[in-house]
Parts: structure tokens; sequence; C-alpha cells
């Protein structure tokens, strides 16, 4: 009897300028679409609607750029890793680019510990560094965001894990993915609503790097 | 204006609902082109996910970027939060490609797919900051439009520079030699409109007279569009599109396409297999879209079918049929293809009773519609959508009572198949259109649609059928701006100033903005939807559209003798 092989390729790929305003599905269609035209071995799911068999990480939130997004394929043989690379970046819309690709992939660690996700955060005035880092910095500070109808209270918590600054970049380090944390999509949210109109000096929000734990 | 990230904060751009739509750098988007003679804007005047499926914006885009000294781009009407950020930020509207403000370009040419999209295009203008009536614009860009609302170009008349009618390829790149031309020689604008009443089609508001419907009659030799910008936000259509023939001879009595893209024309089965292949490489759409008015009326259909089966480049590519007739061609394709892609079947049988479908020429008899249903059993089809008007030329109360009599039937064969089918229909009222047999036809009142639409529904209210319509008040404005004369112009005029746009979507038609558009310009809307005399000079009859006046006379009376009426 043949065995299929299933050979997982990791793809790591930046979002960034207009394409972080390219939504997650619509991410994932793109993506879909590059395989498809690169006419790769890709392996399929089973079921009636027919996709590559392809597994995203959390969606990166709408306008966060990000230079660590990854997606795992699988294939039915081994390609050059290299090669997949630059047959990819002919094919994806300005402002996604893929930085690495790993055949076969590494394995993840086991378990659901959540990630350790570093931020950067681009700034046109000094003040509202400060006033970031003052609201970043407080594991006490409370905010409440509004879901489907529904007021929810968070802490911060743990969820900074460092914080370093200069004159108008924050860079900063949050868990993400654990029980009692709130995700940085929601901090970001909140840091917006108490910035207030100085949210417009906060001009870009950057991921960095991403590390599962 | 800069790039849009850098013209709008972070916080106003995820203000707005899918900002991608504004962004432009997608896969196979053109280059761009520095210093270009001449500079066009290709205009939708509804979203982008609309426009992005149009066939004509792909074919123009294409045909043009592919001239070294034209560039072309493209722009949509922005939804109504980011037309509100433009406006609080005092910016005007710019193209996709470089971010260039609308009244920059040399030509703005603007597709008109539905008469619902014209309150849209003065909007766009407004957004440019480009005048709204033509002689009162004295620099900016030339404005032309083309597509089957302006068949009748008349109700546009105030706004555009010129109106294209017919098949736009050939004519596209005669226009911009002319106003590139007319720019080299410092040519006024009045000359340039002159120059451009010299090309066949096309007709000048400026310097009316006859003008005479273009065809493209290398149409099956021409090579479709087959890199077309693949969008960063799903498009409502999200396939492949390949125009496999264009054209239709089935000559339905009250279809305007069926006339507008006369004669058909077919591409050869080979060419479209290679196409296919081509389009597909070029675009990884899962779907292959066989695209024409009545793709079951292609000749060699399960040929072109059988061949695509057989010639896949990924797994999951399947083949996408959107406009099916109840005939053979449709059960064989239902029977054999194992590619096609098996969502909801969709079919306009438009009249309950045999008899209205004779008097519509439908050429549909109920067995094909049964057999049709029948050979759905097995296959994966899961929803049934049906297509009926109301208020069609001699209907009868039978005739409507039939619609309901009919979908019960087909609801019963459903319930007989398994998987089960869910049946939906669609009713809408019917709407004269220029340049058809029923281009004389009254349309029925608003009162009296509703009336219809009531019976039907009572009839079929212990149905599982889900039922849609569309509201009385739209069939009655379409039939104004599509039978319209220049008075219409001035009518869609005080309609925008009234605050309408987007009138093909529920959530922004206003209608009482409408109704005092009607007042202020001191229209009857039953003028437009009367009943037109054979005898009578129809306002639009300066346009030769190929199709012989006395035969759509003879097509009207021949419906009216099936009908019994003799003296229209």
């Amino acid at each position: 009897m043949n065995e299929t092989v299933e050979i997982k390729a990791r793809v790591t790929y930046e979002k960034t300028r207009q394409a972080r305003y390219i939504a997650h599905l619509d991410t994932i269609d793109i993506i879909c679409k590059a395989l498809r035209r690169l006419q790769l071995p890709y392996q399929v799911t089973g079921g009636c609607h027919v996709r590559p068999k392809i597994s995203f990480g959390a969606p990166l939130p709408l306008g966060h750029a990000s230079y660590c997004e990854q997606f795992v394929l699988s294939l039915d043989k081994e390609i050059n890793a290299e090669y997949l690379k630059e047959r990819l970046n002919q094919q994806l819309p300005q402002g996604m680019k893929v930085l690495a690709v790993e055949i076969p992939a590494g394995k993840e660690p086991k378990g659901n510990n959540g990630d350790l996700v570093k931020y950067r955060f681009e700034f046109s005035d000094a003040g509202t560094v400060n006033r970031t880092l003052d609201f970043l910095k407080n594991p006490d500070t409370e905010f409440s965001l509004v879901s489907k109808g529904k007021v929810k209270t968070f802490r911060l918590g743990g969820a900074v894990q460092s914080l370093k600054s200069d004159r108008l970049t924050i860079e900063a380090e949050f868990m993400q993915g654990c029980e009692d944390v709130p995700s940085v999509s929601k901090i970001v949210t909140a840091l917006a609503e108490y910035l207030g109109e100085a949210r417009d000096h906060l001009t870009l929000i950057e991921r960095i790097s991403l590390k599962k734990l | 204006m800069k790039k849009v990230t850098d013209a709008f904060t972070h916080w106003e751009l995820l203000q707005i609902e899918k900002p991608a739509r504004y962004m432009g750098g997608e896969v196979n988007q053109a280059e761009i082109k520095t210093n270009p003679e001449l500079r066009v804007c290709l205009v939708f005047p509804d979203l982008y996910e609309l426009g992005m499926s149009n066939l004509a914006l792909k074919i123009f885009y294409e045909t043009l970027n592919q001239n070294p000294r034209i560039m072309a781009e493209r722009a949509f009407s922005p939804w109504v939060d980011m037309e509100d950020l433009l406006r609080r930020r005092n910016l005007p509207l710019f193209s996709l490609e470089t971010g260039t403000p609308l009244s920059e370009f040399d030509m703005i040419l603007v597709t008109l797919p539905y008469e619902m999209t014209f309150t849209n295009i003065l909007n766009i203008l407004e957004l440019s900051r480009i005048g709204l009536l033509w002689n009162e614009r004295k620099s900016g860009p030339m404005i032309i439009a083309g597509g089957p609302s302006a068949s009748n170009p008349l109700p546009v008349s105030l706004f555009m520079d010129a109106v294209a009618i017919g098949d736009g390829e050939e004519m596209i790149v005669e226009i911009c030699e002319t106003v590139l031309a007319a720019k080299k020689s410092g040519a006024t604008r009045s000359e340039t409109r002159k120059a451009l009443t010299r090309l066949e089609g096309l007709w000048v508001p400026e310097f009316p007279g006859p003008v005479r419907r273009r065809v493209f009659k290398e149409f099956s030799a021409s090579r479709p569009p087959l890199k077309p910008v693949i969008p960063n936000v799903q498009a409502i259509h999200n396939r492949a599109a390949l125009e496999i023939f264009r054209g239709c001879i089935k000559g339905c009595r009250f279809c305007n396409a069926g006339y507008y893209y006369r004669p058909k024309r077919e591409r050869p089965v080979e060419d479209l297999v290679k196409y296919s292949l081509e389009l597909l490489n070029n675009t990884g759409e899962e779907a292959l879209g066989l695209l024409s008015l009545s793709t079951s009326d292609y000749c060699r259909l399960p040929e072109l079918v059988k061949l695509l089966d057989q010639q896949k480049l990924y797994a999951e590519q399947n083949i996408s049929i959107p406009s099916m007739r109840m005939n053979e061609n449709t059960l064989a394709l239902l029977e054999n293809s194992k590619h096609i892609r098996k969502g909801g079947l969709t079919f306009a049988p438009e009249a309950g009773t045999q008899k209205l479908r004779d008097i519509i020429n439908k050429n549909i008899c109920e067995e094909d519609i049964i057999s049709v249903v029948k050979t759905t059993g097995s296959s994966d089809y899961r929803t049934l959508k049906l297509y009926f008007m109301m208020g069609l030329p001699f209907e009868t109360d039978a005739d409507v009572e039939g619609i309901a009599e009919l979908v019960l039937k087909i609801e019963g064969i459903c319930r007989t198949l398994k998987p089960r089918k869910q049946v939906s229909i669609s009713l809408s009222g019917f709407v004269p259109k220029p340049f058809t047999p029923f281009q004389w036809s009254p349309q029925a009142s608003m009162e009296e649609l509703k009336q219809k639409r009531i019976v039907v529904r009572q009839r079929l209210q212990n149905s599982n059928s889900k039922i849609s319509w569309r509201e009385e008040y739209l069939c009655l404005l379409e039939s104004v701006l599509s039978r319209g004369d220049e008075k219409v112009s001035h009518l869609i005029l005080a309609a925008f100033k009234n605050g309408c746009k987007f009138d093909g979507w529920n959530e922004h038609f206003k209608q009482s903005a409408w109704e005092k558009a009607f007042t202020d310009c001191g229209l009857d809307p039953a003028a437009y939807t009367r009943q037109i005399s054979i005898s009578e000079k129809l306002p639009w009859d300066f346009v030769d559209f190929q199709v012989p006046r006395a035969f759509l006379e003879k097509e009207y009376r021949d419906a009216a003798r099936i009908a019994g009426v003799e003296d229209l």
C-alpha cells in the first residue's frame, strides 16, 4: 500500500505598508491563489470544499504590520526552500514578502502555553511616548472593552513582559494566548482609547517577533 | 495625493470598512509608467468588490496598459465611510495605482453597468472636484461613459463629454488616440469633442446626431483579458472570468442585453481551452467562470467542459457556469461534469405560464424546466434559485398565479430528491427597455406590481421556498432612467443634490429624495412608464442599434398576437 508522504513547509512572511490593511481571510485567499499559480505539489484538504492544506496562526489585527507572520503548508514532496521563497515572492501583493522558508518545518512546542510577541510602536510626539509607557508599565492598569454588546473589564497583569523606549519608539514584549492575559489587540485598542486624540501620534504598530512558549 | 497610508492616519483608516479597497498594489496591477503620453482612469461607479468583478474593466485595463504610451489606472465609488473621510479631510478621490486625484487625468472612462449607479457617477465627479456638467467644465479630464445602461445615452447627456454605444474594445483605443492627438495639438475641449464624433459608436451631447451602435466583429478571434488584477478584498464574483461568447440569439423580447450585444459571436473551443489554462495560471482562482449572456447556449459547451475537465492545473480547480438556460445543454452538463462548482443553480423561467413564456419569447417549456430540476436530483447542488418577472406585457391574473403554481410544482419535485434542494424565488417588476420589442410597453403601476406580489406570496404561504422581491419603486425608477430623455438628466442631477447615491443599495436608497427630485424637475414618472404608441417618435431613435425598428415592431406585434391582442 502506498503511504502518502506529508512534508511540512513553514513560511515566514512580512505584512507591512498597505498590506497591513488586508484582512486575515483575504490574506489566506491571496496566499492560496499564489500557491495555485505556482502549481506547487501541495496537499489539499478533504471534504466538499477542497483547499490547499495550510494552517495559519492567530489572525494579525487589522492595521498591525508584522515581520513574523507564518503559515505551514503540507507538501507531497520536498522542494528547495530558497526556490519556494523566491517563487512566492513573485506572487504576492505589495507589502507582503516571504522572509524565510523552512522545509521540513521544525516542531513547535507542544501544548498551548501562549506566545511571546515583540512589538514596536512608532510615535510622532515624545509626550505620547511617555503616556503610553505609563499605560503599559503598570500591571494594575485596567480597561473595559465592549464586545457583542457586553462590557468586559481586563487587567494588564503580566501581559507586558518588557519595555524599552527611546524618544519616539517603544519596544514592548507581550505575553498572549494565556489565561487571564488580554491580547495585544485588546491592549492596543484600550491604549488608543486612553490616549484619546493623542492616538494620532501613534503612527505605526509593528509586530517584530513571535515566539511560541 | 501621496500613498493612502501616508495621506490618512492609521486610526482614520481603521475607522473605515475594508481599507484595503483603497490601497491598490494587488498582484497583476499594471506597471507604473513614468510620463505616459496619456493618463486614463477607469472608473466603476460602485464598490471595489463589484467593480473588480466587472469584465469590461478587465478588458479595458489590459488593453490600454499594453500600449506603451498609455497608463490606465482604476478608481471605484468610495463607500460612505471613506467618502466622509475624504470630505472631512478635504481630499479628492484618487486612483488606486498612484494615488493621483482623478482631476489630474487626461480622461476618465466610466463603465455604466446598471442605471442605479447614475448618481454615484455624479458623486465621484464631485469628490474629484470635477464639474458635473460637460458644458461647465473648462479644464480637466474628458469624461466618457459606456456600457449597457448607456444604450440610450440621453439620461446622462448633461454630464458626459461623450457616450460610447456598443462594444468597447476597438472604440476605447480610438478614443484614446483621438484624445491624445487633441492633447498634442492643443485642441480645445470642444474641438476634442468634435473629433470624437467621427468615431463610430460615439455620441457627443455637444454635437448630437445619429450614432450607430458599435459591434466588435473580431470578437471571436480576439484575446480576452488573461492577466487580470487579483483583488486584495474578495470580489463579489470570486472566479477567473472567461467570456466564451458574446451576444444572444434567443430574442427574449424584454431583454436589452440580448439586443445590445448582438450578433452572437463564439470563441472557438480550442482557443478557450488555451485561454483557460493561461487565465488560471495567472490568477490562481479556484473557479473558472465561463461567462456569456446564456452559457448553456454555447454550441460546443459539452465538448468545452469535457476538455476543461481533462486539463487541470490544480486539484481544487472547478468550473462555474453562472448563466444557464433550462435546456438540453444544461441537462448534459449536470449529468456529465464532475468539476462544475456545485453551489447553487440559478435559472430564470421569468414567467409562470407557457403562454406568457411564449409571449416574451423565452423559448423554454415546462417539461424543460421539470427535466432540469429532476436532473439536479443526485447532484451536490443544494439550492435552486428561480427568477420571475411580474407585470410583463399582456400578463393576466392567471399568469401571476402561474408563478406560484410552477414554484409549488418544482418544490414538490425537490421534496423527492436527495439531497433535498432549497428553492428560492426572486420576484421583480418588468421594466420596459429601449431597443427591445417591449420598448413600447407600459410598466404596471406600483400598486399593481405590489398586488401581484401579494398574490404570489399568498399562494406560496405554505411553501418552504424563500421569497425575495425588488421594491416596486426601484422598478419604476429603473424604467424612468432607461426610457428617459434629456429631462431625466436634470432629474438625476436633482436627485444627487437631494442626497441620492448608492441607489442600488437598500440601506442607502432614498425614495423621498427621488420623489422630491421629480417634483423639483416638474416630471411625472408616469410619463416614462406609460404605453408608447408604435407610431410615436422615440427619444432614442437617433441611435442606430443595428436592429431595425421594423423588426422590433414585428416582434412586438407577434407577442400581442399570441396574447390575442390585435390593436397596439
